[in-house]
């Protein structure tokens, strides 16, 4: 299907002249081959090269060199260009830049509009294009109203519309929650095995490769790593080394492999791995014992916290967001709030620092109403720090100091202090000197994240709320964002609220995790016991706590809560 | 909010006016917004609601949605025909100093506020029923655009919402750095927007390019050999959509003269 030799592709950045100042995202020496019907993850970091290599894919980029054959057409011939983009479809990250038409139907039909095919047809197409995405929705639906979830599966019916050999996803799931993910995953797994397409997964999500036939790594723009699971996640060293690691089953059967509670670590399920334990110990199994459920200790509404949220429901028109949300938070808590899109986690975080108006109930910070003619916005922008989602788009300075110093700058704080907390902040994100007077738009997008975070953490904040702050890093990068936020957490005692869908970061870090669901508190507690409670939804626990969950379910009598978070000793100590 | 427009935006359901060819609706709409224009008298004014009623009636568009998606701009509505009440001259009801209120300017008010009402119910009945895509197409053969002015169409259409989302986004996170807005003269408040619209501008750039390469990703090369999911084909009430325009026609300029 492809084949490809010695590939080199090259940016070139010229300055106003017309000389050539860089040469940069270059990929070079990449041996590649997939076959029809495989199932292929292209892994690497941000910045790795790997977008550059899948739009050379569907020669959306052309390369200076190698041999590159796509489904038998050369990549280097400008004739093959229809040819191959009909035969090798693309899935991109973001569903709202690559969507087209407003409806559903007009959206699947486009590319297929482009290819000629005939109306009536163009029909039968979009119906079976949507059914093949695994689309519930009617195909007369707005794009708007749909999540975004629905909307990637709609950029992926659009594609089948067109009737690929191949289809290219390139990071297609990182902006979705875990619930649709899991869901786009399931469609792009039937593509393959029910329909024989074959898949190029890009990704930086761990998670993802354990789908994959077979894994290629990049690295700075070269293939540095290729094979199976079992070579690829045997090279551990060599995953961290790239900025990635293994996924979370992986390392857990690895460590359970070294405590010599089972004999092999190339398990790369839960169900497989629940399994093996259960084959290498039945002694320690009673299957037909139920063990007894354990309660959620209730959460009590404290008057005095720090964050109180008394009876508040919030609306957007007709539209109800949150409904009669009573919270209390208390000062130096991490807290992570859960829940799938559009339930209303950012709308609860932006009452906090009084961006949105609730439509009734009260939010207190500190013991003052928000809202309180008395209460000073100015103060209150100060104590409460806000890093919205995706907080580098909305970087506008000449430079990084610019942008830093702007908060403290606005709140009337004397040039001195301000240029003293800059230099500070910055360096508290883990960013070198070097970067001060540099433009935003020569930092990595990681990079300028945490420049947005050192924007935040200039203003002194007592609160630090965070909207998704991991949302599209690689590992490496959510690794970094992790620890610069337990830092401030504990050495500078800065209370956290933060919207989450990593499951295995709550379950690390936080003391509270609060679920959720249609605008109202579903649950909310310590993370293990709220965990517990949310069983029913596996894909939205961290691993440890579902393979706990089998296990209890095949008979091994583990506590699902441990006092301690440390899950594989609980079951060691069962078995 | 900017979330609450729904005015412009298509309305998904199955009538009558969602089925009929969007060059009827295009023509249909103009020519309706034109006569209007003429209105003298009260027969053919209230030939232009009776209109307006069917139009609503045949689009299963529910009322309350049409109103709801007015109420930014009934305000404005409201002013400017009040001021009708003021400028008017004849006979005086109430006058306080040289401002007087007049039966006629009353009456004037009360005329031009309702045919804005109906002109903005007609105009956006046609975006109700008719999908971008649709509209585009209509306009494009209605005005013989060219392919890739339509597409441009269809697209800055569906990035209405998609902005308007990530402005008010970026303007709450600057109010968190300590920005005010709604502070200070026109020149800081000015520098304060640029806070917004530099970072608004780059993200829509940003947005321009990968919706490019996801257009080129699907074979988009213009409009030669592209074919339509919706073709636009006349059928049989397209043709009594045009009599009905035509009788609508005839009518109206009777009336404008014969009153």
């Amino acid at each position: 299907m492809i084949r490809i030799k010695d590939l080199a592709f090259e940016y070139f950045e010229r300055d106003d002249e017309g000389n050539l100042t860089e040469m940069i995202n270059a990929i070079r020496g990449i041996h590649f081959d997939v076959k029809k019907g495989d199932f292929v993850a292209v892994a690497g970091k941000n910045g790795s090269g790997k977008s550059t290599f899948a739009k050379i894919l569907n020669r959306l980029l052309v390369p200076i060199e190698g041999t590159v054959v796509i489904g038998g057409l050369d990549a280097f011939d400008e004739e093959n260009t229809m040819p191959i983009r009909r035969k090798v479809g693309m899935v991109f990250q973001n569903p709202d830049d690559q969507l087209l038409g407003s409806i559903v139907a007009e959206d699947i039909a486009f590319g297929a509009e482009n290819l000629g095919v005939p109306s009536e047809e163009l029909w039968k197409r979009v119906e079976t294009a949507a059914a093949n995405a695994g689309l519930t929705v009617a195909v007369d639906r707005r794009i708007n109203e749909l999540s975004g979830g629905e909307r990637q599966k709609v950029a992926i019916a659009g594609v089948l519309a067109m009737q690929p050999e191949c289809i290219v996803l390139d990071e297609a799931t990182s902006m979705l929650d875990p619930k649709s993910r899991h869901e786009v995953l399931a469609t792009i797994k039937e593509l393959n095995e029910k329909l024989g397409i074959t898949v190029i997964m890009i990704t930086h999500i761990m998670e993802e490769l354990l789908l994959a036939d077979r894994i290629y790594v990049m690295y700075k723009g070269k293939l540095v790593m290729q094979g199976t699971k079992d070579v690829i996640f045997g090279a551990e060293d060599k995953l961290l080394e790239y900025g990635l690691e293994c996924p979370q089953i992986v390392k857990i059967a690895k460590e359970m492999n070294e405590r010599q509670m089972i004999r092999t670590s190339a398990l790369y399920s839960v169900e497989n791995l629940a399994k093996r334990i259960f084959f290498e110990h039945k002694e320690s199994f009673y299957p037909n014992v139920t063990v007894e459920h354990i309660e959620l200790p209730k959460d009590k509404i404290n008057p005095v916290n720090a964050i109180l949220f008394d009876q508040v429901s919030f609306s957007y028109g007709n539209k109800a967001i949150l409904k009669n949300v009573s919270l209390s938070i208390k000062k130096g808590e991490y807290v992570v709030v859960m829940g799938k899109t559009g339930s209303g986690k950012s709308t609860l975080l932006q009452l906090i620092p009084a961006l949105l108006k609730p439509n009734s109930g009260t939010v207190y910070v500190d013991g003052r109403d928000v809202f309180d003619r008395a209460t000073d916005k100015q103060k209150l922008h100060t104590k409460v720090g806000y890093v919205f989602q995706y907080p580098e788009q909305q970087l506008f300075a000449k430079n990084v100091y610019e942008d830093v110093v702007f908060g403290p700058r606005n709140v009337g704080i004397s040039e001195v202090e301000a240029e003293k907390r800059a230099y500070e902040s910055i360096e508290l994100v883990g960013l070198s000197q070097d970067v001060y007077d540099l433009p935003l738009n020569k930092l990595s997008g990681g990079e300028r994240r945490r420049v947005a975070l050192a924007g935040v953490l200039a203003m002194k904040p007592d609160y630090l709320i965070l909207d998704e702050p991991l949302a599209g890093l690689d590992p490496e990068g959510r690794r970094e964002m992790l620890q610069i936020i337990d830092l401030l957490h504990r050495e500078a005692g800065i209370t956290i609220v933060m919207v989450s869908h990593d499951a295995e970061s709550a379950w690390q870090y936080a003391d509270r995790v609060i679920y959720i669901e249609e605008g109202t508190i579903k649950k909310c507690g310590r993370p293990d016991y709220v965990f517990y409670e949310m069983r029913n939804e596996r894909e939205l626990l961290p691993v440890i706590m579902q393979l706990l969950i089998r296990l209890r379910e095949l008979g091994l009598p583990v506590t699902p809560a441990p006092l301690q978070l440390d899950g594989i000793r609980e079951i060691e100590r069962c078995l | 909010m900017l979330r609450d427009i729904t005015l412009g935006q298509y309305y998904s359901a199955d009538s009558f006016l969602h089925r009929l060819d969007p060059r009827v609706k295009i023509r249909f709409t103009l020519f309706y917004i034109i006569v209007s224009l003429f209105d003298r008298n009260l027969p053919f004014f209230l030939l232009l609601t009776a209109i307006c009623v069917l139009e609503v009636l045949l689009s299963k568009v529910p009322v309350r949605y049409i109103l709801k998606g007015m109420r930014g701009i009934l305000v404005f509505i409201f002013v400017c025909s009040a001021l009708n009440i003021f400028t008017t001259r004849g006979e005086a009801f109430v006058s306080v100093g040289a401002v007087a209120i007049t039966k006629e300017g009353l009456l004037k008010a009360s005329f031009v506020f309702w045919r804005m009402m109906m002109l903005i119910i007609v105009a956006s009945l046609l975006t109700y029923t008719t999908t971008p895509t649709e509209l585009t197409d209509g306009l494009e053969k209605c005005f013989h655009l060219s392919a890739g002015v339509a597409v441009g169409i269809t697209i800055a259409l569906r990035f209405v919402s998609v902005l308007s989302e990530e402005l008010s986004r970026i303007m709450r996170a600057q109010e968190a750095r300590g920005v005010d807005f709604h502070q200070g003269g026109p020149i800081t408040r000015f520098k304060k927007l640029k806070t917004v619209i530099a970072p608004l501008f780059q993200n829509a750039i940003n947005r321009a390019g990968n919706l490019g390469d996801a257009m080129d990703a699907r074979c988009y090369t213009g409009g030669k050999g592209r074919t339509k999911l919706k073709p636009l084909k006349y059928d049989g009430k397209d043709i009594i959509g045009y009599i009905f325009m035509i009788v609508f026609l005839v009518l109206s300029i009777w009336l404008i003269i014969q009153f």
